[in-house]
């Protein structure tokens, strides 16, 4: 596993390699593409596990932080969507250089699977695009975020000071990270409806729990001929956030994902 | 500002970032940020970036990183403890820098199990001349039960719930189990691997007798979201049979998440940590002229 710093030398992203192991190396390497926020925190391990999962059946993968998260340049208020989507671009390069293949995997947690769309949508040397629980457009990922928001000054029964709410500028405050108004314009613009993925060979939809938005996901997608959708029971709440900042990691989702690649 | 991977140690190493000011100082010490739990080294809400940050521009560089099977940094063979591989682990670090950089004292930050982390190492590694811990081992003083419930005792809601609790102790247990639509969710929640238990209070008291006389300065922040502490001096009133003098700087956010989830209590944290490191690191450069 090799961590190291890419990209510009004043917007470097995080990433960490994870090279392929054994003699027998894919033709094409996996890019993952974190979630948001909390999200992104929970499901660290779980990315870092699949990781290395899919590096045992000999892929490069390349995890890595989008500006303004993680170990990445920037503050969350000095970047949006469309950044996190360059960022996605930039990974897919870096990735096809280091590990000298002519096209890659890529797989999307949550709005990375959003922000994977847009980006794979520009290129055509995605092998499979990989929504995993992915966020089907910007707006339905903010109107998820604004359901749980309540009053600025709200204290719970422990006494402590409610961290989920809309500031009068618009920036909306949710479980420690926030959306600025360019970035919820950036995500509003998105959706993967409304996305060209013709030019990918496949395209995979991995949903752990089946909900409105999830079918809504599949039914704009079953046109395309390249779209292929399965159910593999996991039932969490991403955007639950417990007191001590515990992590997920649902076990039959990722074996599921390193499955369906190999 | 840079900020650089580093990798320490073999055969599995740490992994982490340095974040280094624009000069740098081998004279001044260099802070070790700890994990918090199971969150990998950037911290809980980006917390340990945005202090790494905050401390390069006042010129102090820091290393953030992921203690052996947490984040990015795998796992190490052995049977020990949390609790015993975190300060070999974070003496490697020191040794790195020491080695690589020339630095010589060091300072710590941790929160939860990291500010554990920073009390366990700094008494076994004399390098260490201060720490900053949020939410750290104190204990309950007769003065926090009442701080703690006197707000309680008149509020309607509290009476309703504890009513509810008892009438939930007396109907049998089949009327009253459900099992919840949580506990399902919640079969993938990894929960922290480490089992926070406080020491007995006459052992922590003696650890801190010891780093006082060894002159150490300490930067203690407490939060609502533990519910173990109450008022703010509890912890002097936890530990009175010790004179911190002027080295205790001690902070009570009571309104504050344990984690640290609201931006008013990111930012003061890190405006508190990064002060009271700066006045510590001034007080430290006057000892040594």
């Amino acid at each position: 596993m090799t961590p190291f710093f890419f990209g510009e030398s004043k917007n470097q992203l995080y990433g960490v390699l994870h090279p392929m192991q054994g003699t027998a190396k894919k033709p094409a390497s996996v890019l993952l593409c974190n979630a948001f926020g909390q999200e992104y925190m929970r499901s660290h391990r779980a990315l870092r596990q699949l990781a290395v999962m899919l590096s045992k059946q000999g892929y490069d993968v390349l995890r890595f932080d989008y500006r303004g998260t993680g170990d990445s340049a920037l503050e969350l208020d000095e970047v949006d969507a469309q950044d996190w989507k360059d960022d996605i671009t930039i990974a897919i390069d870096e990735l096809k250089d280091i590990s000298a293949v002519q096209s890659v995997h890529v797989i999307g947690l949550r709005l990375g699977g959003l922000l994977a769309a847009a980006a794979c949508a520009e290129r055509e040397d995605i092998e499979s695009l990989n929504f995993w629980d992915a966020i089907g457009s910007g707006d339905q990922y903010i109107n998820e975020l604004r359901d749980e928001l309540s009053d600025k000054y709200a204290v719970n029964d422990n006494g402590v000071l409610n961290s989920n709410y809309q500031e009068d500028s618009g920036v909306i405050h949710f479980n420690g990270f926030a959306l600025n108004n360019q970035n919820q314009k950036k995500l509003n613009e998105m959706n993967i409806a409304n996305i060209d993925l013709s030019a990918i060979n496949k395209i995979r939809h991995i949903i752990s729990h089946k909900s409105d938005e999830s079918q809504a996901l599949i039914q704009a997608m079953n046109a395309c001929e390249n779209f292929e959708s399965y159910f593999i029971e996991a039932p969490h709440d991403w955007n639950y956030i417990d007191k001590y900042g515990g992590i997920l990691l649902p076990q039959p989702i990722i074996q599921g994902i390193v499955n369906s690649l190999k | 500002m840079k900020e650089r991977v580093i990798r320490v140690g073999r055969p599995a190493p740490l992994i982490g970032v340095v974040c280094e000011p624009e000069k740098i100082n081998s004279n001044r010490p260099a802070v070790l940020i700890f994990n918090s739990g199971v969150m990998h080294h950037i911290g809980s809400c980006r917390l340990s970036v945005s202090l790494a940050r905050s401390f390069a521009d006042k010129g102090v560089l820091s290393v953030r990183f992921d203690f052996s099977g947490i984040g990015d940094s795998s796992s190490r063979r052995g049977v020990e403890s949390f609790s015993e591989t975190a300060p070999l682990e974070a003496a490697e670090v020191m040794d790195y820098l020491q080695k690589k950089r020339g630095i010589k004292q060091f300072i710590l930050y941790g929160l939860c199990s990291g500010a554990d982390a920073a009390y366990e190492t700094a008494l076994v590694d004399k390098r260490v001349v201060a720490y900053s811990q949020i939410d750290a081992y104190c204990y309950k003083t007769p003065k926090f039960y009442y701080h703690f419930y006197r707000p309680k005792f008149f509020e309607l809601k509290r009476w309703i719930n504890f009513c509810w609790r008892m009438v939930k102790k007396i109907l049998p247990e089949k009327i009253m189990s459900d099992k919840s639509a949580d506990e399902e969710a919640n079969q993938y929640l990894e929960a922290v691997s480490y089992i926070r238990e406080f020491p007995p209070q006459s052992e922590v008291s003696s650890g801190l007798k010891s780093l006082v006389e060894r002159g150490l300065f300490f930067n203690i922040i407490f939060t609502k979201g533990e519910n173990s502490y109450s008022y703010p001096q509890q912890y002097r009133d936890s530990f009175s049979d010790i004179d911190f003098g002027q080295n205790l700087d001690l902070h009570y956010f009571n309104t504050a998440a344990h984690i640290m989830t609201h931006p008013s209590h990111q930012a003061l944290v890190v405006k508190t940590i990064t002060q009271w490191l700066v006045d510590v690191i001034n007080k430290i450069e006057k000892i040594h002229k």
